[in-house]
């Protein structure tokens, strides 16, 4: 007896029931986020709608072209930046490192800022958002990495270098934002992150990424595991510290990046996603990266579900019907206490 | 044990100059390291006793001079093909961690298998040894951050033996632990020593545990190497009032029969 509770990894198990409650959780997260908006729509006429059922058609119209897209863009986006942070986290051996942390979100939302301010009219501009989106970030990381190159790769140093270039970049977003007042509503969902009116064309530009990304980061797990013993061991274990720590940062940009491309700067949840991963299954990547994975696209799409929510309380309540509240904000409102909780638990339990 | 081989030297520093911030560290250091021994490195403060250990890790890089393991200069190797080659178990490092002993130990496999390979649960012969010799099997389990001091460190010396090398490398794997942890981290080197004959390179604060577990004893002082010999030859009252400031007496430990040191006050140095 005593030695079967020895012989077994405590990890392991809350891995497996993690994975399958979080699976759980996605399905019945998907038919809330389905059934949630201006129009309320019951289980059985989801059903029947995904089915086509021909006199569902109002329910089938709103489902598929604009609920559908919305969730599973909540789902993958999420996913992305909790792999983000978890590798993050990992390699600046630092659990409060995020993607924001970098500088990477703000530079993914100025050039979109930029892009939609100074290009607006170019037709198809929402097509080449990821792109714009990854030149904002991996120029970010670039800049970032450049400046705080010196004797080594003093993670402390990059972080703030990274902190305040993100800043440095966000202020530069608020200037366009004074000058194209017009476009404060756009802007501000972008800085905020919001799901609201993403639709397939938003889908199509996050999928092929997130299908070649989210699996090279879950491949990174094996050197991240090296790298977060820290940069001596790491090295004297044979890992091209320098290059592997490079790649995987550009591996974090990227993946941020391209959900920043879709659903703006959504703070918090690739903090928080990793953070709550970490508690349950431990901190070899192996576990780690596809749990936060998971994890995090769980947590957006909940998020999700309280912002179309409230959203459609507000609209009860004889506000206007335009009010729809920004996923970002719902994570920042929620996700700001919950980490406080989190930090405060981790004081007791030493 | 010692010298057993052949007299070819196993790991050669030649002519190292390293400064740091333009700061002389190591000042034209020469030394070498036959197979099969114990060598403790020893100094005070700053004597550059742990920056040596790590130029010949290749943890750092040396501005002039060049370290040879085996003949071959080791700043041409790639870093997996040394790391098969020589261990290095770093100050611990005391971050708390949430994987288990034996996914700690599991990491020893890195340098043979690479990262991708890493992804799967290794399952090495050497992972078992390792567990078992540093007696950590009961733990294998546990995670790293529910263990004293003295069980981590063991983890930690668990995952470079499972590197299966032939050098190991360790600095100042002592600190921090009580006397008992001290002395069962410097019974293990020596085990490791006689029973596989790993050749160790440790850097210790403790002269009398240095005498008592290492053939030879290197004395730095001021990036250069002042004494180099047996712990009969080396710790002597002469090198613990010039090197180390202070007065004391020398003895035979009457049960090892070692050197031991008593010490009695502080050498005042005039001007």
């Amino acid at each position: 007896m005593n030695k079967l509770i020895r012989n077994r990894n405590p990890y392991e198990m809350t891995y497996k029931i993690g994975l399958l409650a979080a699976l759980l959780l996605v399905l019945i997260l998907c038919v809330m986020h389905i059934a949630f908006g201006k129009v309320v729509i019951s289980p059985q006429h989801i059903l029947r709608a995904l089915a086509n059922v021909q006199e569902e058609e109002h329910h089938r119209q709103i489902i598929w072209q604009l609920r559908l897209p919305r969730t599973l863009i909540a789902l993958v986006a999420g996913a992305m930046l909790g792999l983000a942070g978890a590798i993050l986290q990992s390699i600046t051996r630092n659990p409060l490192a995020e993607p924001g942390l970098l500088g990477v979100s703000a530079g993914s939302v100025l050039m979109i800022v930029i892009w939609i301010t100074f290009a607006d009219g170019l037709g198809d501009a929402t097509r080449y958002l990821p792109l714009v989106a990854w030149t904002g970030g991996i120029g970010t990381v670039l800049f970032v990495n450049a400046l705080s190159l010196g004797k080594g790769m003093d993670i402390t140093r990059l972080a703030l270098v990274g902190i305040l270039t993100g800043s440095v970049l966000q202020s530069c977003t608020s200037l366009i934002l004074l000058r194209h007042t017009e476009a404060v509503g756009s802007i501000l969902l972008w800085m905020i992150g919001s799901l609201n009116g993403r639709v397939w064309v938003h889908w199509d530009m996050l999928w092929p990424w997130a299908l070649v990304i989210i699996p090279l980061g879950l491949l990174s797990a094996g050197a991240a595991n090296a790298l977060q013993l820290g940069q001596s061991t790491a090295a004297s274990l044979g890992v091209s510290v320098r290059r592997m720590r490079w790649m995987m940062l550009i591996l974090a940009a990227v993946l941020t990046a391209g959900a920043v491309a879709a659903v703006g700067a959504i703070g918090f949840i690739g903090l928080i996603g990793p953070h709550i991963a970490r508690r349950l299954v431990g901190q070899d990547a192996r576990r780690l990266f596809p749990f936060s994975t998971v994890v995090t696209g769980v947590l957006l799409l909940g998020a999700d579900v309280i912002a179309q929510a409230v959203s459609f309380e507000l609209h009860v309540f004889g506000l206007s019907s335009q009010v729809s509240l920004p996923v970002g904000a719902v994570t920042a409102f929620m996700g700001a206490p919950f980490f406080l909780y989190l930090i405060k638990q981790k004081r007791k339990s030493h | 044990m010692k010298e057993d081989q052949s007299q070819k030297p196993l790991l050669e520093a030649q002519n190292i100059e390293l400064r740091y911030n333009d700061k002389p560290i190591l000042k034209e250091l020469s030394m070498d390291i036959l197979s099969g021994g114990v060598t403790a490195l020893l100094g005070t403060n700053g004597s550059g006793k742990s920056t040596l250990l790590k130029t010949m890790a290749r943890l750092l890089m040396p501005q002039k001079g060049c370290v040879y393991l085996d003949g071959h200069a080791i700043a041409k190797e790639s870093p997996r093909s040394l790391a098969r080659k020589m261990a290095i178990l770093p100050q611990s490092p005391e971050v708390p961690m949430a994987i288990t002993v034996r996914e700690l130990v599991e990491q020893g496999r890195y340098p043979h298998v690479g990262p991708l390979r890493m992804l799967k649960k290794q399952d090495h012969a050497a992972i078992e040894e390792a567990l078992e010799v540093t007696g950590m099997q009961a733990f294998e389990q546990r995670p790293l951050d529910s263990l004293s001091g003295g069980e981590r460190q063991r983890a930690w010396i668990a995952m470079a033996i499972a590197q299966s090398t032939p050098v190991l490398m360790l600095d100042e794997p002592t600190t921090f632990l009580d006397v008992r942890h001290q002395l069962e981290i410097l019974e293990l080197v020596r085990r490791l020593n006689q029973e596989r004959g790993t050749t160790i390179i440790v850097v210790l604060h403790d002269l009398n545990q240095a005498a008592r577990y290492a053939d030879r004893m290197v004395v730095l002082k001021d990036g250069r190497i002042v004494r180099d010999g047996t712990p009969d030859r080396v710790l002597t009252e002469a090198v613990l009032q010039e090197v180390f400031g202070i007065h004391a007496t020398v003895l035979k430990d009457p049960v090892a029969g070692t050197p031991i040191f008593l010490p009695h006050s502080v050498v005042h140095r005039e001007g």
